[in-house]
């Protein structure tokens, strides 16, 4: 009897562990995505370069999607040579895109000469409506998109090498 | 250079705090003083370690050295200075910092004042602390390291996060927050020093609650804080919301709150030692419970830092502190036994079970509708929030209970209370209580809730004045005295009772002016162009024009500015602004707020279209906040009042110390000599039973 009054450590410390265990990794501010399984907004918006990208003119291929901003530090830097990396070994197979997320443009060319340039074009979003459309709570957030343009994942947050693996397998796009 | 040397601070501090330990430990076991005086000058030099690398890491904000990865993304070339210090705490890693910081200081404290007493007991405190400290300096040394550097070093910072750049009182919320907080560990090491050594005498209770009731103040200035930031900053008219994070500020206050008055018990029965050292150890549990809830991701907050890898640490450190703790107690449950006569259930010993009880009941609801998203999500249960509705309507019977216990518990004699007595002391107030609220109804007052706040503060009030007024009117007829000087002079040899009447009425005064501001506050949206007016309240807010333009202090800053002219009440101009931060998604609000004792005027712009310069405005008066903050300052000074050190009374107070030498009077108390106490005390403290703050008590003073 006076030894079983020890068992009173493991029943409260191992709900406990178990209980915070379960949060411990997960964002709780990291929200589902109402877009995901539904059509892409449609949009036409000028590239920092000057050139006009749709979302028609997107159709066909796999898209991704990523919201930045110069002054996103350091997630955005974080996750700046996942997406040039995965960008240049993806090649033709699916389209990244960037968008400008309440930046300057200015801004935005010095951050890709600082941290280097992407093969991909960037967009700018007039008073942020695209990123109104998306649901954009914050910087950097990322969508995946299929070739039907039908997003298929969300990435809250910097992407990771294996985040960006896993969400490219969902719209078809295998990195090796 | 200078983030070198704050890290290799922070990794010789791990090992000072390590040896520190281990020397704390193995002395105790063999009763080595040299071994534990060795490592109680290791603490010391945590603590000058830690502040090492704390100013390391302000200097770097000061001149903005974006190579260490916290200055990167906690400030710019653009922040003021005042703003680059406090950003100290402004995120995680530093926050950690300044809490080591706070936390080495106070055990340096603790150990140096009582260095020469206590050998065996303030060793195992020592090795607490020296834990403590080992766990911060491991945080710091591996997943949250202040000094962690970027490459390549960013041009220009990301700015402290815009809320915190926003008002002075972020330099003064955070610091008096964590100054409560971090004090708790003191308590804490004491318990756990009790379990180890069997030790729970009257010493023992006098350290543990002066240093309980030290951080208690702080903890309470910094919710108090907070809550008045919350107000000035947020916009939203309110300044509590049962936030996480708000909740894991108000669990270790209630616990120690529930200590402060266990003790009492402790003192007086002898009984409830071994709970009172669990409520301590509950407090620092519920500390560290309250950091990890929010600092780790856990709990979606509006304070939370960023997840980050320390979550893992911090849930190693509650179960470690939670495990040692209940094996401790399961080790000493014998002695839990036992403990005297049972109380009667009306006397001042049940009312202050009864305040326990309630106080664990509030600490439990709270806890619970913090933790329940928490356990629903991972049950697979999918996302909910529990939102203030549910705090408000678990916890506002609690509340008021404890209202009435606040004036009835320290008006009822201890042992047993006859009917007589009860008659005399609550007879008056009663009907001072009934007349109140005769007269609030005849102004027209109906709402159920400030009614029944007002009616029971009435009566609570009333039953405290009574008992300074009495008293003093006692003692000024035993002594001739004029009356004022002889409340004084009661007061003053009664510091521990007068001071928590005192607390008790800044507690009654911000209840009144909460249930008041929460239920009969006025509001109204609106949208106005240059020229037009609205009115609210008997106030006529007539906006002029919007001006737009970047902020003095800070260029980044782009600010919306509204200005108005308002009559009534009050009457003047104000200007309530949005700044868009460049780091912010969202505009922050600069609300204006005109007080007054009576009322708030306090106006958020909500919106603005600069082409027809018409603006969207939140408008709210709302009575009586001002006295939330009064009654907050009534309630520190009434905690400082009782535990101010009053040495003049050291001989009379501590009758089993009368061999020791007596301190010679200081000049200009020679008039009242320390032996003043030659006649009766006043009738009423002899009724009521309270004996003169006892040697425990001075033991330290």
């Amino acid at each position: 009897m006076r030894r079983l009054r020890w068992l009173i450590v493991p029943l409260v410390l191992v709900p406990v562990a178990w209980l915070f265990l379960q949060g411990i990794g997960q964002d709780p501010r990291a929200l589902g995505s109402q877009l995901v399984g539904r059509q892409m907004p449609s949009f036409t918006l000028r590239t920092i370069d000057g050139r006009t990208v749709s979302s028609e003119s997107l159709r066909g291929r796999p898209v991704v999607l990523n919201f930045w901003a110069s002054w996103c530090i350091p997630a955005c830097v974080d996750e700046h040579p996942v997406l040039i990396d995965a960008a240049r070994r993806v090649g033709g197979r699916a389209q990244f895109v960037g968008v400008l997320y309440q930046d300057r443009v200015d801004d935005a060319l010095g951050f890709l000469q600082r941290y280097g340039e992407t093969p991909y074009p960037h967009l700018i979003d007039q008073a942020s409506r695209l990123a109104i459309d998306f649901g954009v709570t914050g910087p950097p957030e990322t969508y995946f998109i299929d070739a039907t343009g039908v997003v298929r994942a969300k990435q809250f947050g910097p992407l990771t090498a294996d985040a960006m693996r896993a969400k490219l397998a969902t719209i078809g796009v295998t990195d090796r | 250079m200078l983030p070198t040397l704050g890290h290799v601070a922070v990794v010789i501090g791990l090992g000072a705090s390590l040896y520190a330990f281990v020397a704390f430990v193995i002395g105790a076991r063999r009763s080595d003083p040299r071994l534990v005086e060795s490592a109680r000058r290791a603490v010391y030099a945590t603590c000058a370690l830690a502040a090492v690398a704390s100013t390391a890491m302000v200097v770097s904000l000061l001149t903005h050295d974006f190579s260490v990865s916290y200055v990167a993304r906690n400030n710019a070339t653009t922040t003021p200075p005042f703003y680059s210090i406090i950003s100290l705490w402004a995120a995680l890693e530093g926050s950690i910092l300044f809490w080591t910081l706070l936390a080495t200081g106070y055990a340096s404290l603790v150990l140096w004042r009582y260095r020469a007493r206590h050998p065996v007991l303030m060793a195992w405190v020592g090795a607490t602390l020296a834990a403590i400290g080992v766990f911060l300096f491991a945080v710091m040394t591996w997943p949250g390291n202040p000094f962690a550097r970027m490459t390549p070093i960013p041009a220009e910072g990301n700015g402290p996060n815009a809320l915190l750049q926003n008002h002075p009182f972020m330099g003064l919320h955070p610091p008096l927050l964590y100054l409560g907080y971090t004090g708790l560990a003191i308590p804490f090491a004491f318990g756990i020093a009790a379990l180890v050594t069997r030790r729970t005498d009257e010493a023992w209770l006098g350290i543990v609650r002066r240093w309980t009731m030290v951080p208690w103040i702080f903890l309470t200035l910094g919710i108090i804080a907070g809550g008045w930031w919350s107000y000035e900053v947020l916009g939203w008219g309110g300044y509590w919301g049962w936030d996480p994070v708000e909740n894991a500020a108000l669990l270790p206050w209630l616990t120690a709150t529930a200590f402060i008055h266990s003790s009492m018990v402790a003192e007086r029965r002898g009984s409830l030692r071994i709970w009172s050292s669990v409520l301590v150890i509950a407090t620092f549990v519920l500390t560290i419970l309250g950091t990890f809830l929010t600092r780790s991701g856990v709990v979606a907050s509006v304070h939370s830092f960023t997840a980050s890898a320390i979550g893992p640490w911090f849930l190693g450190a509650i179960l470690v502190a939670l495990g040692v703790s209940l094996a401790l107690l399961v080790w000493r449950l014998p002695d839990l036994a036992g403990g005297g006569r049972p109380a009667e259930l009306v006397s001042r010993d049940s009312a202050f079970l009864f305040n326990n009880v309630l106080f664990l009941g509030l600490t439990f609801a709270v806890l619970f509708g913090t933790l329940l998203p928490l356990g629903i999500e991972a049950f697979g249960g999918g996302k909910i929030s529990v939102g203030a509705p549910w705090f408000n309507r678990v916890n506002a019977p609690i509340f008021v209970a404890l209202l009435f216990l606040m004036g009835v518990g320290p008006a009822l004699p201890w042992g047993r209370a006859s009917w007589a007595t009860l008659r005399e002391r609550f007879a008056i107030p009663l009907l001072v209580a009934v007349a109140a609220l005769a007269v609030a109804f005849g102004l027209g007052m109906r709402m159920p809730a400030p009614l029944a706040t007002l009616g029971l503060a009435v009566f609570v009030g009333g039953i405290l004045l009574d008992e300074l007024v009495s008293g003093a009117r006692a003692r000024a007829r035993a002594r001739s005295e004029a009356p004022p000087v002889a409340a004084w002079r009661l007061a003053t040899r009664n510091r521990r009772r007068y001071g928590g009447y005192a607390v008790h009425c800044g507690v009654l005064v911000m209840a009144v002016a909460v249930a008041v501001s929460a239920t009969l506050s006025s509001e109204t949206t609106t949208t106005l162009r240059p020229g037009q007016s609205v009115d609210l309240r008997g106030y006529r807010l007539t906006y002029d024009r919007l001006a737009v333009g970047p902020l003095r202090d800070d260029p980044r800053v782009l600010e919306t500015r509204a200005e108005l002219r308002y009559t009534g009440t009050q009457q003047g101009s104000l200007a309530t602004a949005s700044r868009q931060y460049p780091n912010s998604v969202t505009p922050i609000a600069t609300p204006a707020v005109r007080t007054s004792l009576g009322e708030d005027l306090y106006v958020t712009l909500l919106a603005a279209d600069p082409a027809s310069g018409s603006v969207t405005l939140h408008v709210l008066v709302n009575p009586l906040v001002v006295w939330i903050w009064i009654g907050g300052a009534v309630v520190a000074l009434g905690a400082i009042f009782a535990i101010w050190p009053d040495r003049r009374l050291l001989p009379m107070a501590a009758p089993a110390g009368a061999d020791r030498p007596r301190p010679a009077p200081r000049p200009g108390t020679a008039t009242h000599p320390a032996s003043l106490p030659a006649g009766p005390e006043p009738a009423l403290d002899a009724a009521v039973g309270e004996a003169p703050p006892s040697g425990g008590a001075r033991v330290d003073a």
